[in-house]
């Protein structure tokens, strides 16, 4: 045996503890203090949405004890169930969502790759430069992305959607009160949030496309349009696949948007599932049915996920790690 | 302190670039058209780079254009209209740095009287501090100004323990993922590449379950135990990617300090840690943006005496009685520091997170 390799068993036998399994307890207290904070509220949720839980009984409880049983409310068993599934404001909430995933991913999409294509091009110079700007917003917490562009979409004199719709002839809409108006100012939100990190992918994406296969195609006559469709487009197939995937999942779950616009409103009819769920337990004090809603969602997505995961092999990367 | 001195490397790097820019584009121009006068390019040719350019150009300024207006309001005394009966204005009217002195207020250390017993007398020792007047807003006609002192103490003291109580669960956690080998190691690692993908959205969905178990707890309202459940939720992405970090050192540097006869934990302590300096920079940042960034959750579950700065921030758009630009400078003062620290942090980002497609 040599000496380096004899080192090198030594460096994975023993250093620390005796055993090589106690290295475990190396990573059991991320574990158990992520599975305390998140695991522990799934159960709950889970036991919440068979009872009436309402805070006047749930909170009712003298100690810290009654969490346990989840204060004063009883189980009904699988009542919130049915009556969310019977509910037709459940159904317009979900058909919203669907929608919007649709709507915000395409938009997301086509307006990265148009994006992508324009800082790769070369005939444009600066492009690096370019490049490193727009992915600018990047580094801009949500929460100040979504309250801008609520002033953006704003019907008071500031409003900048207004002030441009007037200087260029237009009369002014008013985004937030209007139904389908709130949902197009929702998706362009999405889409400037979201850019940043598809434009990213994207372009590294356009950067691996092989030269020659473009020469080939220039050899053979093809326009810019022919060559985008049969040569750019398969090329980039796979990453685009793999960033439209996450970002459909940023949209099924989108929050802050909807929330901080107008409460998905007007009158309810925006709130994607996820808002749905909160403003039923948090506004109307229903925590029986919001925590029903909420684990329907969870469902959804995990679902949604799963497939998508199998059929886009996304976990590839963990088996070889 | 090699990452400072590699940060700061890069930084004049940029600055030499971007000094160069000029001339080098003025060479391109002057090749160019001598090319094009002795006749071997087409005249055309240039015009269409140009052209192109100038379109790109129009697109960049498109997409940040949200983030300039947003600067012009703060800065504009009339509150952020870029359209008035004199047609569209793109430069701020009448500026006025006013709406950042209301954002930041009084910075006034108050005068104290600190009184010192002398031991086994009657007699006390006082020190009176001066009263320190950094800034004064109401000198400048700004009463009543924001609350974004409290908020931001208030963010600090979310942040700092959530990335304390991270940290000391990340660390050891992705040396062992990424040195040892031990039972259950393949799937910890499996359900944390997972969590990774699906976590984020989930947290709003798990939130009625977490406010009703800290409601009856009593800990709603309780900073730290928010920042208990932000290092949680931080733990599989930052785990991951902190192993994936250490992956990346070769252990022959470890077998050096064996053969060296150091004891394990100066293995640990003097060879992995500081190789993993940029990994470890890059987790510190992530754990305490996430502090100081969410909102949902500490919205949920904080009382307005608590409000960290992006609920502040929340706060001020829901009334209509904020002037717009006072909005637009809290807004900047909150997010223009994260901005900065992701220009320094972003190589060691994309480094991070393995798509670095963007060299030209």
């Amino acid at each position: 045996m040599s000496t380096a390799s004899r080192v090198a068993t030594k460096v994975g036998e023993v250093p620390f503890l005796d055993k090589d399994d106690a290295s475990l307890l190396l990573v059991l207290p991320g574990l158990f203090v992520f599975a305390a904070f998140m695991l522990f509220p799934v159960l709950y949720l889970v036991g919440i949405s068979f009872t009436n839980a309402r805070p006047a009984n749930l909170f009712a409880g003298e100690t810290a004890l009654d969490v346990l049983t989840f204060g004063q409310a009883e189980f009904v068993g699988l009542q919130n169930y049915v009556s969310t599934l019977s509910d037709p404001a459940f159904w317009n909430s979900f058909g919203v969502t669907w929608l919007f995933v649709a709507t915000s991913v395409t938009a997301k999409i086509t307006f990265s790759i148009g994006v992508a294509l324009v800082v790769t091009n070369e005939r444009v110079r600066g492009k690096r430069f370019m490049r490193s700007l727009i992915i600018l917003p990047m580094g801009l917490p949500a929460i100040f992305t979504v309250t801008v562009w609520r002033g953006i979409f704003s019907s008071a004199e500031f409003g900048l959607a207004n002030q441009i719709l007037r200087e260029l002839g237009f009369d002014s809409v008013a985004w937030l009160s209007q139904r389908w108006m709130s949902f197009l100012s929702y998706n362009v939100t999405e889409m400037w949030l979201a850019y940043p990190f598809m434009v990213i992918i994207t372009v590294s994406a356009l950067q691996d496309v092989p030269k020659e296969l473009h020469e080939a195609a220039m050899v053979d006559g093809a326009g810019y349009f022919s060559r985008f469709l049969h040569v750019t487009l398969p090329s980039i197939k796979r990453p685009v696949l793999f960033a439209s995937i996450l970002t459909a999942a940023a949209s099924f779950q989108a929050f802050l948007i909807p929330f901080v616009f107008n409460q998905g409103g007007p009158a309810r009819s925006n709130e994607l599932l996820v808002v749905y769920g909160y403003r039923e337990a948090f506004t109307f004090s229903q925590y029986g049915e919001g925590a029903a809603i909420s684990l329907l969602a969870v469902l959804f997505i995990g679902a949604f996920m799963w497939l998508n995961v199998k059929k886009g092999k996304l976990a590839d990367g963990v088996s070889d790690s | 302190m090699s990452l400072v001195r590699g940060v700061v490397d890069k930084l004049a790097e940029d600055a030499r670039t971007v000094a160069y820019t000029p001339v080098e584009v003025g060479r391109d121009a002057v090749y160019t058209a001598r090319s094009v006068a002795r006749g071997e390019t087409s005249p055309t040719e240039p015009l269409k780079s140009v052209g192109a350019t100038l379109g790109a150009l129009v697109v960049v300024t498109l997409l940040l254009f949200p983030v300039y207006w947003i600067l012009m309001s703060a800065l504009s005394g009339t509150g952020g209209s870029i359209y008035s009966s004199g047609g569209l204005h793109l430069l701020p009217q009448d500026p006025s740095l006013k709406p950042f002195l209301w954002v930041v207020g009084d910075l006034i250390v108050p005068a104290y009287a600190i009184t010192v017993n002398v031991p086994f007398t009657n007699l006390a020792v006082v020190f009176n501090t001066p009263e320190l007047v950094f800034l004064d807003a109401s000198a400048y006609g700004v009463d009543n100004p924001s609350e974004f002192k409290s908020f931001f103490w208030n963010s600090l003291t979310v942040s700092i323990p959530t990335v304390i109580i991270a940290m000391c669960l990340i660390i050891p956690a992705s040396y062992a993922l990424s040195r040892r080998e031990f039972i259950f190691r393949r799937k910890v690692l499996f359900t944390y590449v997972l969590l990774t993908q699906v976590g984020g959205g989930l947290g709003i969905a798990l939130l009625i379950g977490l406010y009703a178990v800290y409601v009856q707890v009593g800990l709603n309202n309780s900073k730290l135990a928010l920042a208990v459940y932000y290092a949680a939720t931080a733990v599989p992405f930052n785990t991951w990617l902190l192993k994936t970090y250490m992956d990346g050192i070769p252990t022959s540097y470890e077998e050096a300090a064996v053969v060296d006869g150091a004891p394990p934990w100066r293995v640990v302590t003097e060879v992995i840690l500081p190789l993993s300096a940029a990994g470890l920079a890059t987790v510190f940042i992530f754990t305490f943006l996430t502090g100081w960034t969410e909102f949902v959750v500490a919205q949920t579950l904080l009382g307005t005496e608590n409000y960290t700065l992006p609920v502040g921030l929340y706060s001020l758009v829901d009334e209509y009685s904020i002037p717009w630009a006072r909005f637009s400078a809290f807004a900047l003062v909150f997010a223009s520091p994260l901005m900065l620290v992701y220009l320094f942090a972003q190589r060691y980002i994309e480094g991070g997170l393995s798509f670095s497609g963007m060299e030209g």
